[in-house]
């Protein structure tokens, strides 16, 4: 036993010495969590998105007129290029004509910078607008009667957009539902729209609660860290030691290969564990991570997970001669197990031939399971499926290694 | 040049026998092209083209919803009969958002792990209920709102925007490993001493790997290209010239922030972990994949201070799919040039020239 634990006591060492390994076991799955939860943990937020915005008026004629419809769209998009609070964004930077710019010219400069990527979209309001919206939809309402528009109105506000651009297509949205909420604003304003009636809207997440950016990217780094370690840490210590005849001078002691082997093991789920709480941690207290871990079902899927990757890092050690083909190979799989596994994005619309990797992937499975058990949406997989996969994958790993990997033993 | 062009066949080999490096250069690009070609099914994910699952009870407003959601134009509309039905498909991704009307509440239903495109999903919502409540009173919008798409014709589609980006970070990951990276592991190999003490000047073999490695990334993005086109059907219009001298600018001007890379950190392992975390934060911050607009200004300011931000916007503008003032083009253009011409000499001299003593 002592020996076992000596050589666990070694591998953790040695991990935590070596500057590659540290980077691929810490500084990597800290920053990528880092990076994603700054990213897209406030997205939506207001306050923290801004979008250029062009706003042009061809409307100046009817300033003098009693309702000036225009002058309320534009108010509605003045609202909304103010800051919320200090330290906040405004949601539109408005880029609109100074008094005595023509306002022609100055829509097709910002067509050009919307060409140009300058702008997220442009909105024009037609010249005419605010007569023919009076004379089109309540031609006395603003004067005392109460005429009715039922029928769509002839007039419309153009809003120049790049289509495939995602945010130009998502500022344009915006803009579309700020429009409706002008034309609920001045209907009811008109006495025509009765807001006491509005159709009671609710919301719901099923599986019954919303789900905060950094709960559902914590599992995902937590299991890419294990992965990656697996991948890299496994084959590269192993091979490393094998090429540098450390593993050698460890058969000259009495220690066997099944004690090595032990030894090995348990130092790495120690550095997992270790990898583990520091980003459980970081999730918690940097960025505010609810999720919990302190479950049977969801420590199960992390065991599971350590292992299975490290059975897979016994694998690439078994069918590579060298340290570098290792490696060469790791990196190899790494990016395709990685990206076609549900890890950090859905995977549902591929075709047959790339299903097949998501469906062999044993990373797919435990990220199911582990986001599942934490209550983090539902999967596509039984559970016995997400422990099943991992499972077989560990025998067939473990039989490979068992048969082919060569620990250079020549006593 | 007799040394030259001996240096550059042995490094042709040398490149052509590396199958990891022939991994990065082709097929790394051609498997981002596959997996998100495939996984985002040429559209962004986000509410544009949401597809709505919607369960209508049958009452006396149920035509004015059917009428607003058959006249949403972001959506796509499948029919459910109940409420269980509707959420057993929303959790395996087949419709984006569900709708359930029981005829006096209006309920909207999300997934909650798609946290990245449920801002966008509740737009459409907002939207239909918004719509809905004017016409439950007879009423209709005041104004009506069009959207005119204003571009080039070949940006129309989200993954035709994405391809030069990936392009782009194909340039960047190549320029930043390739010369400084093997270079470097030469010289750890003490290759370099042993070719030091020949007549062959170090010039000559920085621009052996240099016209190789650009070679090959050029190659590769032709190959990543024509990927793209036959497989997904985008279309793109090259101006050819300008597609050969930015591929070519923005290589060697990455290979010149590598040997920066080099000159901070010598190891090429360490190197290589730089390399790493820097590509990570530029292809997350650079608007390859996500717009720039929807990051915190933080991180907004930041990524105006990448290359591949620059990069990415010339690979849209000489594949056709974004505008850009020409100025602007040869400015950046001149940059990578001005980048490499700096950082070439640094390198010679630290990395090659520096073993002679």
């Amino acid at each position: 036993m002592r020996g076992v634990l000596w050589i666990a006591r070694a591998h953790i060492m040695t991990a935590l010495r070596e500057k590659g390994t540290l980077f691929w076991f810490i500084i990597f799955p800290v920053f990528l969590l880092v990076l994603l939860a700054l990213m897209f943990g406030r997205i939506g937020n207001v306050g923290e998105m801004n979008f250029d915005l062009g706003l042009v008026n061809l409307d100046t004629a009817s300033s003098t007129a009693t309702v000036d419809f225009a002058a309320i769209v534009e108010r509605a998009f003045e609202e909304l290029g103010k800051r919320p609070a200090l330290l906040k964004e405004p949601l539109f930077t408005l880029h609109r004509p100074s008094s005595g710019d023509d306002a022609e010219a100055f829509l097709k400069g910002e067509e050009n910078m919307l060409r140009l990527g300058r702008r997220a979209a442009v909105v024009v309001i037609p010249k005419g607008f605010s007569e023919q919206v009076r004379a089109h939809a309540m031609p006395s309402s603003f004067s005392g009667s109460t005429a009715t528009p039922a029928s769509p109105a002839g007039e419309t506000i153009l809003v120049y957009y790049t289509k495939g651009s995602d945010a130009s297509e998502l500022a344009s949205s915006i803009v579309e539902q700020v429009l409706a909420r002008v034309n609920q604003e001045v209907l009811a304003q008109a006495g025509l729209f009765r807001s006491q009636e509005t159709v009671p809207v609710e919301t719901r997440f099923i599986g019954g609660k919303e789900i905060r950016y950094v709960d559902f990217l914590l599992p995902g780094v937590i299991l890419m860290g294990f992965f990656t370690n697996g991948l890299f840490g496994v084959p590269g210590a192993i091979l490393f030691s094998r090429d540098r005849r450390i593993l050698k001078s460890y058969w000259v002691t009495p220690l066997s290969v099944g004690r090595y082997l032990a030894g090995f093991s348990l130092g790495h789920l120690a550095l997992c564990l270790l990898q583990f709480i520091l980003l459980a941690l970081l999730g918690r207290f940097a960025f505010g991570a609810r999720v919990s871990f302190a479950q049977p079902i969801p420590v199960l899927y992390l065991l599971l997970g350590a292992l299975t990757f490290m059975a897979f890092g016994f694998l690439i050690a078994a069918v590579v001669r060298t340290a570098n083909a290792g490696m060469a190979l790791a990196n190899l799989l790494n990016l395709p197990m990685m990206f076609l596994s549900g890890l950090f994005f859905q995977v549902g619309g591929l075709p047959s031939f790339l299903k097949v990797v998501v469906y062999a992937n044993p990373v797919s499975y435990l990220a199911e399971g582990l986001r599942t058990s934490l209550g983090i949406g539902t999967g596509q997989f039984s559970e016995t499926l997400t422990f099943a996969v991992p499972l077989a994958w560990i025998a067939v790993c473990v039989l490979i290694a068992s048969r082919r990997l060569s620990w250079d033993v020549v006593r | 040049m007799r040394a030259f062009r001996q240096l550059f066949l042995a490094e042709l080999r040398i490149f052509v026998r590396d199958k990891l490096t022939l991994f990065l250069a082709f097929l790394f690009p051609v498997m981002f092209i596959l997996v998100f070609g495939f996984v985002m099914g040429g559209r962004g994910g986000a509410a544009w083209s949401a597809n709505l699952g919607a369960v209508v009870a049958a009452g006396p407003d149920s035509k004015a919803l059917n009428d607003v959601l058959s006249s949403t134009t972001s959506i796509r509309v499948s029919r459910f009969r109940d409420q269980a039905s509707l959420e057993v498909v929303l959790a395996k991704r087949g419709v984006d958002l569900g709708l359930v009307w029981n005829g006096t509440t209006l309920l909207f239903l999300y997934d909650p792990s798609r946290v990245q495109e449920n801002y966008a999903f509740e737009q459409v919502a907002s939207g239909i209920s918004t719509d809905f409540t004017l016409r439950r009173q007879g009423l209709a919008p005041l104004f009506s709102v069009e959207k005119v798409h204003v571009g080039k014709k070949a940006a129309t589609n989200w993954f035709n925007v994405v391809v030069p980006g990936i392009l782009a970070f194909t340039i960047l990951s190549a320029g930043l490993f390739s010369v400084s990276g093997h270079l470097t592991a030469m010289k750890e190999r003490k290759i370099l001493d042993r070719l030091a003490v020949t007549p062959m000047p170090p010039t000559a073999l920085l621009a052996a790997v240099v016209c190789v490695r650009l070679l090959s990334v050029y190659v590769g993005t032709l190959v990543t290209l024509f990927l793209s086109v036959a497989v997904f059907k985008l279309s793109f219009d090259i101006n050819w010239p300008r597609y050969t001298i930015f591929v070519a600018a923005s290589t060697v001007g990455m290979m010149g922030f590598g040997t920066l890379i080099t000159l901070v950190v010598r190891r090429p392992s360490s190197a290589g972990n730089l390399s790493t975390i820097l590509m990570l934060v530029m292809m997350f911050l650079s608007g390859v994949y996500f717009p720039i607009e929807l990051l915190p200004s933080v991180l907004r300011a930041v990524s105006r201070v990448f290359p591949l931000t620059y990069m990415t916007e010339g690979m849209r503008y000489v594949t056709g799919v974004a505008d850009m003032s020409a100025l602007r083009f040869w400015v950046v253009t001149a940059t990578f040039v001005a980048m490499a011409v700096v950082l070439f000499p640094l390198l010679a001299r630290y990395v090659v020239s520096a073993d002679r003593h």
